[in-house]
């Protein structure tokens, strides 16, 4: 680990942004469950200034605004799961929840964190990207706080890596509150049901009426250097009944839309079976449940 | 005073572990927590190539740092000699690096932090030598040679001379060890065969993932007495191999065990951080501590031996086994450690675990690039019963019979001296089979599983069986296997009991205690053990072989049954009544029959001690089995006693993802007796888990030399949710050599997982899987592979 310079713990939004543009080099921290790990491994270097955002209000809370659900950057995981709305709205997000880590690790890591730590295997990223969610970024700009918007998979560069400025910092994930007829599913694919990082996720949304499944999205995770669309797949799904034939037909779209690397935790070619073999697990799951 | 005391016994009983309190408290304090005043902070430089030749090292930025007292290679330590089974090893590396752990240089530092600067420092100029990281080709041609002769720094030979250990002398070919074993015809076996399988299993590299990683403090006091606190599972012969190393006098070295985090075998053998950690103390005269980081000790601590076996075996059609012969490829890596001695015991379970009239066995051991493999719970018994138990059923098939009576069949009886010269006095494998087979419902779900295997459905159950035998009264591998024991009375009652047996976790303090006190009729309360300083406990080989519980058991109830002796004698020349007619109660002396208490054992103890004789009741007793050494053709009887197990695993395999879920391991165990049962389930059930990460999800994974996940994230343990249902049957068959009849159960809990898995796992699909751990994509493969062909 390298020896810091600076620290400091702003106590609002805007004495942040402020400070990360007067100090330049920033590092940022959360739940700290991804930043220590890949410190002590000596993968990341702490720059000059250590920042703790965790005491920050406004990154916090999980609150409904219009027709939209906000999660405040600092949001963990337990709270999120726990939370009465995010349970009646956004359900997919806690069973994803379930998959995450253990306890421990839930209790401190923020979905923030997850976000911005970009790794394709992020457990919030798929259901995020299901739920059409974006990002609220939070910077100073002529000297006032500035907050755009930016959508899910155009926030995702590459393992690690966002289109997050410099001086930027993530205050929130936006999430449309889903239309009636809503259903969704998400599938980690570990090799172990506890503390596994998945060697692929898939998730699965859509409204479902009278049996035909529109507005669908599919993402994946594990099969590329950021979470990715199921273009094909959605398009093997949208506006219709999902029958058999849909869902055999979904699922060879969904493997022959990835293309994922081998690793340690899985080859290739096995990593595009699971794709197929879930894929098709889960609509069956859908199509037998709705 | 009580008028009369019954007698009570604490053999069976659920006593808690004496440690327990501290270690759930964490107030245990372990190597990490050890700090000894003046310390410096040690580090190792390993090497960043696989295999290469060192071209130079400039240690002078590293020793320029501030903070940094000692930077040394090989050239600061001319006197430091080969370590390990094959003496083969230079704790520093000299002329060359042979796989990535090697030690290239250290430093003695201020801090950690301080220390971890400056190897960071330290320049290696390497040239690349071929790597060889199968063991296949070890002995092909033109391999590349491991051992070559080495040539010092200035390239010069003179140091070396014929005869020298092969650190010095070098080593034509790549053989590290063979072994060879013969009993009967094996041609002859075959020729009355119906049946005959070969087939070849690959086991695969796992290490022993200790909680409590290695480490050590070295300090010389000012008379150049050597002090090391280290986790060593065997103190004694490591004060001889340290006085080797180091060209000391053994006497002038001691060592301290603090609480050991876990060892199951790890910590059998020497490695270089220990010794280096010795030279950076004398280069600085300063204790020295050093402890591996957890990614270290992924890299550097010993592996389970990995495996390639090949097995023919045979058997007529009524199911009598005709023979077997067995060759098997060891990769030895770089250096030699125990790993490569595991053929000792996996012949034993090739001869003599089923009746098998002829028998072949050859290893051989070879050096390649790769992590070495040392000392791990069931010493290459996992391997041997992995090919032994999954050809049982499938030669039971073969034939038509039953897998659970096939091998009643051929199962061993007490009273059998096998081919190979074991005397089995006890044996209760029949009884294990009959026992797990029919608690768990063996038969019928085996039955019931095949029937459902075409079936529609993704998910498929399987049931598997396999038994194992294993040394359980010590194993003589060293020229004694035996253990002293002191035993100390206050004069309040209470007993000092210091044993040379040491602890490693495994509850051996607590059940000697209880012998102790079973004899001596005191609560366990009464017993403090002392078994961590050579300068105080009498000797001991060392905590190996599931040999404590057996050896220092009978070592501690000698030393108790002479107190006693003592205490009766005088208990009964102060009563005028017959030693003979007396018992110790509760720490009363009472009448045997009646339980009417004569007097208070406390009270005798201050009158023998303050009377005009002063006699302090202190006794020492040496327990040696009764075993024999093999002979050069490795026939002979090595333990006073077997220890044998049957296990049935259930498993669920999802055929969709490949991924087998362990529902339920039903266990029967000859244990001889059962003495702690708290202890004992917890060894057995802990020992069924660790079966249980080696069959499915542990893997160190080295790829050319190089381990890719030196880390808990991908190198996967068991994790609660998977632990599955146990149910642990004790078969009691009271060994006449045994501590109250006990038998030795440390390491046989884990031997017949991953063959009663593969069992399992056939019996759920038809795909039979030689190859370990059974991932989920290696069960994946194998079960589209299967369907592929049958399409
Ligand atoms: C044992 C273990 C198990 C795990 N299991 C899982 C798992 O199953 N699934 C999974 O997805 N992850 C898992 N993780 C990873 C990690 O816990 C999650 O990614 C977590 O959500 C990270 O949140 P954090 O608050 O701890 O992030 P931090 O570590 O604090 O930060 C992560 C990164 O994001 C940046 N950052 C954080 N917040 C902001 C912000 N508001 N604005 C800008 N940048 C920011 C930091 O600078 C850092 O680069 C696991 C980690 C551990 C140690």
């Amino acid at each position: 680990m390298t020896a810091l310079d600076n620290y400091v713990a702003p106590t609002s939004l805007e004495e942040a942004v402020e400070q990360l543009l007067e100090l330049g080099e920033v590092t940022i921290l959360a739940g700290g469950t991804d930043l220590m790990p890949q410190a002590n491994a000596g993968r990341v270097k702490f720059k000059r200034t250590l920042m703790n955002i965790r005491r920050i209000p406004e990154l916090r809370g999980i609150a409904r605004e219009g027709d939209e659900i906000r999660i405040g950057a600092l949001a963990t995981i337990s709270e999120i799961m726990a939370h009465p709305l995010v349970r009646e709205h956004l359900p997919l997000l806690v069973s994803a929840g379930d998959h995450f880590a253990s306890n421990q690790i839930r209790n401190a890591g923020t979905l923030g964190g997850n976000v911005c730590n970009a790794s394709p295997a992020g457990d919030t990223l798929v259901p995020l990207m299901v739920l059409g969610a974006s990002v609220e970024l939070a910077s100073m700009l002529d000297d006032k706080l500035y907050r755009r918007t930016m959508q899910l998979p155009e926030f995702f560069v590459g393992p690690g890596k966002t289109r997050l400025a410099t001086a930027e910092l993530l205050a929130a994930v936006r999430i449309p509150v889903p239309p009636q007829g809503f259903v969704a599913r998400f599938h980690k694919f570990g090799t172990r049901p506890a503390l596994d990082i998945s060697a692929i996720s898939i998730g699965v949304g859509g409204v479902l009426k009278n049996g035909v499944f529109s507005d669908v999205r599919v993402a994946f995770g594990a099969v590329a250097p950021t979470p990715v669309c199921g273009c094909a797949t959605e398009e093997a799904l949208e506006g219709k009944k999902l029958d058999a034939a849909t869902i055999a037909a979904a699922a060879v779209a969904a493997r022959d839309e990835v293309h994922p690397i081998s690793d340690v935790r899985a080859s290739d070619w096995y990593r595009k079976e699971m794709i197929h073999n879930m894929t098709k697990r889960i609509l069956e799951d859908v199509s037998t449940t709705h | 005073m009580p008028e009369t005391i019954q007698k009570d016994s604490l053999i069976g009983k659920r006593i808690t572990k004496l440690d327990a309190p501290e270690k759930a408290s964490g107030k245990t304090r372990y190597i990490q927590d050890l700090d000894v005043q003046g310390q410096l902070y040690g580090k190792i430089l390993r090497s960043s190539r696989v295999h290469a030749k060192i071209k130079r090292i400039d240690t002078s930025k590293a020793k320029a740092l501030s903070g940094v007292h000692a930077v040394i290679t090989a050239a600061d330590v001319p006197y430091q000699r080969p370590i390990g089974v094959a003496k083969d090893h230079l704790p520093l590396k000299t002329d060359r690096v042979r796989s990535t752990r090697d030690e290239i240089a250290a430093v003695a530092a201020e801090t950690e932090a301080i220390a971890e600067a400056a190897l960071k420092l330290i320049e290696v100029e390497y040239e690349d030598l071929p790597i060889l990281s199968d063991p296949n080709d070890a002995l092909k041609p033109g391999a590349p040679l491991i051992h070559p002769e080495p040539h010092g720094a200035d390239g010069s030979h003179e140091h070396l001379k014929q005869g020298m250990p092969i650190a010095y002398a070098g080593k034509p070919d790549n053989i590290a060890m063979t072994f060879d074993y013969e009993q009967g015809d094996v041609a002859a076996g075959e020729r009355e065969s119906d049946v005959v399988f070969e087939d070849t299993f690959f086991l695969h590299y796992v290490t022993h993932c200790c909680m409590g990683v290695s480490g050590i403090i070295a300090e010389f006091d000012s008379s150049g007495n050597l002090l090391l606190y280290s986790n060593t599972q065997v103190p004694f012969l490591h004060k001889r191999e340290f006085a080797e190393i180091l060209g000391m006098d053994p006497a002038r070295i001691r060592i301290i065990q603090p609480p050991i985090g876990g060892g199951f075998g790890s910590k059998l053998d020497i490695y270089p951080f220990e010794p280096i950690t010795v030279f950076l103390a004398k280069a600085t005269g300063r204790p020295v501590k050093l402890v591996f980081t957890r990614e270290e000790e992924f890299l550097a601590s010993p592996t389970r031996q990995p495996v390639i076996l090949t097995l023919r075996s045979g058997c007529r059609k009524d199911g009598t086994l005709t023979f077997r012969t067995v060759n098997t490829l060891h990769d030895n890596g770089a250096y030699t450690s125990w790993g490569a001695t595991t053929p000792f015991v996996m012949m034993q379970t090739i001869s003599s675990l089923y009746r098998v009239p002829h028998c072949l066995y050859h290893t051989k051991a070879v050096y390649t690039n790769n992590p070495y493999a040392g000392s791990f719970r069931g010493y290459g018994n996992l391997q041997a019963t992995f090919a032994v138990e999954q050809h049982m059923d499938m030669m039971a098939e073969a034939i038509g019979m039953d897998p659970l009576d096939f091998r009643l069949k051929n199962a061993q009886d007490p009273g059998e001296v096998t081919p190979q010269g074991m005397h089995f006095k006890s044996c209760g494998l029949k009884e294990c089979l009959k026992t797990a087979a029919a608690v768990s419902g063996y038969r019928e779900k085996f039955k019931a599983n095949q029937a459902n295997r075409d079936k529609p459905g993704r998910i498929k159950r399987g049931v598997g069986i396999a038994s194992m035998l294993h040394v359980g009264g010590g194993a003589k591998i060293y020229p004694s296997d035996g253990c002293g024991t002191i035993l100390k009375m206050d004069d309040f009652g209470a007993v000092t009991l210091i044993t040379g047996a040491s602890e490693i976790g495994q509850g051996s303090e607590t059940v000697l205690a209880q012998l102790v006190c079973e004899e001596l009729g005191l609560p366990l309360s009464a017993v403090r053990v002392v078994n961590n300083d050579t300068e105080i406990t009498p000797w001991d080989v060392g905590v190996h072989a599931s040999r404590t519980t057996f050896i220092a058991g009978n070592s501690a109830i000698g030393a108790a049954r002479k107190a006693r002796g003592k205490i009766l004698a005088a208990a009964a020349m102060q009563a005028g009544l017959n030693a003979e007619e007396l018992d110790l109660r509760g720490g009363h002396i009472v009448e045997t029959q009646s339980g009417k208490v004569v007097m208070t054992l406390s009270k005798l103890l201050r009158q023998l001690h303050f009377n005009d004789k002063a006699e302090l009741v202190m006794t020492s007793f040496y327990y040696e089995p009764p075993s024999k050494h093999q002979d050069k053709k490795f026939k002979g009887d090595v333990s006073a006693a077997y220890a044998w197990a049957t296990q049935v695993v259930e498993v669920e395999v999802d055929t969709d993802t490949g991924i087998v879920r362990l529902l339920k391991v039903t266990g029967a165990h000859d244990v001889g007796r059962v003495l702690n049962r708290l202890g004992i389930e917890g060894q057995i059930e802990g020992g069924i888990v660790m079966g249980q990460g080696y069959a499915l999800t542990e893997e160190l994974m080295v790829e050319n030399g190089v381990v890719r996940n030196p880390g808990f994230r991908d190198y996967k343990l068991i994790t609660a949710p998977e632990i599955p249902e146990m149910d642990v049957r004790f078969i009691e068959t009271m060994d006449g050599e045994g501590p109250q009849g006990a038998k030795g159960v440390g390491e046989a809990p884990a031997i017949c997982i991953a063959a009663a898995t593969a069992n399992a796992i056939h019996n759920a699909t038809g795909v039979r899987i030689m190859a370990l751990p059974f991932t989920p994509e290696k069960v994946y493969r194998a079960l589209h592979a299967a369907r592929k062909e049958a399409a």
